[in-house]
Formats: structure tokens, C-alpha cells, sequence
């Protein structure tokens, strides 16, 4: 038995990018909890962990009322588990495959969509999370709830043209993993995840140059009941403009150059 | 119709030290005009083709010679479009098959069967094609239960055994081939050689880079000799009647 791969058009090509990104995701998904019982519901339960311990914890010393400060931050922290991911992920997403690109010709968006899709996986485990918190606090539901599929669509093409600028960084300079890892922490808490971006006042300025603050409110708003501003639905969707024309740029000029790097 | 043209192709390396690979000594270069950008940021440049120019059309069968470094591997790598020249032109017309680097993409937690699909998707398959070639490499491979656990208890044979079915399971159109086999006993040898003759004799393009006179003398045609990346030499393969695909000898 023989196959003969069909040469097919662009979008044939894309189609079988995408079934390829996808089964190796959910393959690695899977290998990657292939011999623990829990598997990857061990995610599910660190979630669940840190939205209880962090959640009792910081409102009690915020002082704030744990029926509205526990959906917000489990919410937040879901959002954000994806976000970093996505970012630390990025920063190695090409080097890990070295032995992928430099033997077999491969599209880099291919790879980084991979990481994508890993990231989609964990976060679709974690929404159990977010359904039980959502269920316990009687947070009301209404159309307006709706509104996190599209908020989330634009949150993963975001993810998706980050990872791919990463990759490219991180696969040139070694320093950028390192580096990033480095100042997530920190980037934790000046991104509203523990709190509202209004809860700042004055100083919440700062949030507007904050893209993951951004991410967060637009998936967050929807789900508690808020409709997200103008300001933030048009500054994701410009994010993700600028960000895709800066992947794409970097995919054309350096894409020749990435089996050296790796 | 296959066709495979390179033009006055070169292919240059940059080769970063650690102190490339840092941001600090490229910020440095910055800061310090450049002046010291040569030695601090140390980019090596090692040109591993050099002005290649070469035709290939159906059913030529190529071999290169030369020594180690001589530009070999790079050239396939060149030809699959793996690596892009950084002068000169090349256009290749057909579908690259490769059978080299086997074992990229393996992933040692999942089963054999598991691996079987990941390998030929990647190789371009589907995933219905995937799932189709897997009744041959059970035969072939001839690994039974095994390949419903993971690739981690496999011995170094059995990988290559998988690997090289999977490789091997494509219908190739311009096919490559690096010398890169040899594990396995000697009656995998045989199979994998008998395996290897019918999926030449499918490709309408095969380029094979070998250090082996018999193997090149049994499945090319022609050779082209590389040393320091130049083409230095071609000359036409006189067959000798005693060289003949018969299953005896390592596979490449």
C-alpha cells in the first residue's frame, strides 16, 4: 500500500496544515500525561488549586467580597495561564523542533499554530474551572455572555502571531527564553488578573499600554455580565493587524534563515 | 514532469558562538558603533555550496560523492527546499520525498501505531493516507505487539525499523536519499535493501549521497563529486555485470 499526497491548491494545503497542527497538539496533549491517572485534569486541579488558595488569600487582604473576587480571578488566572503559555512557549517553539526543520520541509506558521492549538487544549480543560466558579457564584448569564467567542477568537490570533515573532527571536537569541521567563512574574502583577484594570484609578493609564491586559478584559467582561469598552475591541483587533504584518514580515525575510538558527 | 534546476546555487552558513546567540553582545555591537561588531559578535560564515549548477529531469538517477563536509547533505537539504541558496537560483518542479534525518518528529512517549500517523502526516499524508499505510509497515516492520506501546522500550533496530518503513511507505516522485541507515540486524539489512530498490524504482527523480561505490554503482546512473561544496567532477556510472539490486549488501 502506497499513499500519494495530493499537490493541491493553497487552500488544500492550508487545510492539511491545520489537521496536521491539530493532531500533533492533541498527540502531544496526550504524551505528555500518558501515564498519570488524572492526565491532563492535573491542570485542571492546579487551576483549581491556586484560584481557591489565591482567591481566599488575596480577598481577605484586598478586603473585597469573595462571591465577586473568586470569578474574576478564576476567570483571569485561565486567561492568563494561556497568555504565558503561549509567550514562554513562544520563545523555544522552533528550537524544540530543530530536528523537524532542519530535515523536513516545514512551514514555521505550521509549528507555532501547534503551540497554539497545545494552548487551546489546556485552556478549553480549564473552563471547567471557570463553569464551576461560574456555577457556584450564580454569576447571571445573558446574551451579552456571547460575546466572549468572538473576544476569544481575537485573543488566539493574537497568541498565534505572538508565539511566531518569539520563535524567530528566541531561535536567533538564546538570551529571549531566559529573559521572558524572567519577568512573567512580575508581568502578573501588572496585568489585571488579581484586580479590575478601574480599580487602579488614576494610575490605569498604565493599563493601555498593557496588551495582555487587553486580552484579559475582552474574554473577562463577557463572562461577568460587562460588554468591553470600544477602546478594547479596537485595540485588539489593531494589536492583532500590527502583530500579524510584524510575523508575516519576519516569517518572509528570516523563514530562509531558520534551519540555520535552530 | 519532475525537473529539478540549480543555477550557480551557493549556500551560506552562519555559524553563531555562544557569544552570537547573546543579546548582550549584539546591544553591545550597537552601543560600540560597530566597530567591534566583527569579533564581538563573531559570525562565522562557512559557504557549504558553492556555485552549483545542475539539471535533473526524469528518470536520472544521481549519486554524490565526496568526502565528509564535502557539501553533500547540504545539497539534499538544498534540493528538498529545506535550505534556501543564498545566491544563484534553483526551481524544483514535483513532489520532494526524503528519506534522511529518520527519527525527526518521533515522539518516544506515544505508541508505535500513534507514531506511524505523526511521521506520515509530517511526511505529507493525510490523515486518512496515514492510517492507510499502516497494514504495510506492520508487515514490514515486522514488530507486532510492539507497536502499541510507546517508542521508549524500543531498541535502536526497532526505531529505525519503524522509521525507515514510514519513510519508505511514500510514492515518491523526486526522491532524496542520505546515507544514514545501518542499524538493524543483518536480516533487517536485506528486507530494508528489497524495500529500498522498489521505492527507488517508483521515484522519476532519485539523488543518493553515499559514500559506498556499490551502492552508488547499483543505483545511479551518474555521480557528481563535491569537495569544499564546488562541483569538482561527473562522470557517467559504468555498471559492471556483477552489480545488480540483488539484496546482499547494506542498504543506504
Amino acid at each position: 500500500m502506497v499513499y500519494q499526497p495530493a499537490d493541491g491548491d493553497m487552500l488544500q494545503g492550508l487545510r492539511k496544515s491545520v489537521a496536521i497542527a491539530w493532531y500533533f497538539a492533541w498527540s502531544d496533549t496526550r504524551a505528555r500525561y500518558k501515564r498519570s491517572v488524572l492526565g491532563p485534569f492535573w491542570l485542571v486541579l492546579s487551576t483549581l488549586i491556586g484560584v481557591v488558595g489565591l482567591g481566599f488569600v488575596w480577598s481577605t487582604l484586598l478586603h473585597t467580597d469573595k462571591a465577586a473576587f473568586i470569578p474574576s480571578l478564576a476567570i483571569g488566572l485561565v486567561v492568563w495561564n494561556m497568555i504565558t503559555g503561549s509567550i514562554i512557549g513562544g520563545c523555544t517553539v522552533f528550537t524544540k523542533r530543530a530536528s523537524i526543520i532542519r530535515n523536513i520541509k516545514t512551514p514555521s506558521l505550521r509549528l507555532s499554530l501547534e503551540l497554539l492549538f497545545q494552548q487551546i487544549i489546556n485552556f478549553a480543560h480549564n473552563l471547567l474551572v471557570v463553569l464551576l466558579v461560574l456555577v457556584v457564584f450564580q454569576q447571571p448569564l445573558s446574551l451579552v455572555t456571547l460575546l466572549v467567542i468572538p473576544g476569544l477568537l481575537l485573543v488566539f490570533i493574537n497568541l498565534w502571531w505572538v508565539i511566531q515573532l518569539l520563535g524567530f527571536i528566541g531561535a536567533r537569541f538564546r538570551d529571549i527564553d531566559p529573559l521572558v521567563q524572567a519577568i512573567m512574574p512580575i508581568l502578573f502583577f501588572l496585568s489585571p488578573v488579581l484586580y479590575h484594570s478601574h480599580q487602579l484609578g488614576r494610575t490605569q493609564i498604565i493599563m493601555a499600554f498593557n496588551p495582555m491586559a487587553y486580552w484579559l478584559d475582552i474574554v473577562r467582561g463577557p463572562l461577568q455580565g460587562v460588554v468591553p469598552d470600544a477602546r478594547i475591541w479596537v485595540g485588539t483587533i489593531l494589536m492583532a493587524i500590527v502583530g500579524w504584518a510584524l510575523a508575516l514580515w519576519m516569517t518572509k525575510a528570516k523563514g530562509a534563515r531558520l534551519p540555520f538558527w535552530v | 514532469m519532475a525537473e529539478i534546476t540549480l543555477q550557480n546555487v551557493s549556500v551560506e552558513y552562519p555559524i553563531y558562538n555562544l557569544r552570537a546567540m547573546s543579546l548582550r553582545n549584539n546591544l553591545l555591537a550597537i552601543s560600540t558603533g560597530g566597530r567591534l561588531s566583527k569579533e564581538s559578535r563573531g559570525i562565522v560564515s562557512v559557504r557549504a555550496l558553492d556555485g552549483i549548477s545542475l539539471k535533473l529531469k526524469e528518470g536520472d538517477r544521481l549519486g554524490l560523492i565526496g568526502h565528509n563536509g564535502s557539501g553533500k547533505s547540504t545539497l539534499l537539504r538544498t534540493l528538498a527546499g529545506i535550505y534556501t541558496p543564498t545566491r544563484g537560483r534553483i526551481s524544483i518542479d514535483g513532489r520532494v520525498s526524503t528519506v534522511f534525518g529518520l527519527g525527526a518528529g518521533l515522539e518516544l512517549e506515544l505508541s508505535g501505531y500513534e507514531n506511524i500517523i505523526r511521521m506520515a502526516m509530517m511526511l505529507g499524508a493525510s490523515r486518512r493516507q496515514a492510517e492507510a499505510v499502516i497494514p504495510d509497515i506492520e508487515e514490514f516492520s515486522e514488530l507486532g505487539n510492539f507497536l502499541s506501546v510507546p517508542v521508549n522500550t524500543y531498541s535502536d533496530g526497532m526505531r529505525t525499523r519503524l522509521s525507515f518503513g514510514v519513510a519508505t511507505a511514500m510514492h515518491p516522485e523526486i526522491l532524496l536519499v542520505d546515507e544514514v541507515l545501518g542499524a538493524g540486524d543483518a536480516e533487517f539489512q536485506v528486507r530494508a535493501r528489497k524495500r529500498m530498490v522498489k521505492f527507488i524504482e517508483r521515484s522519476s527523480i532519485f539523488v543518493l549521497a553515499s559514500h559506498s561505490p556499490e551502492l552508488i554503482e547499483t543505483f545511479c546512473d551518474r555521480t557528481i563529486h563535491l569537495e569544499h561544496g564546488r562541483l569538482i567532477g561527473e562522470e557517467v556510472v559504468r555498471k559492471s555485470p556483477a552489480a545488480t539490486a540483488t539484496p546482499r549488501n547494506p542498504v543506504p
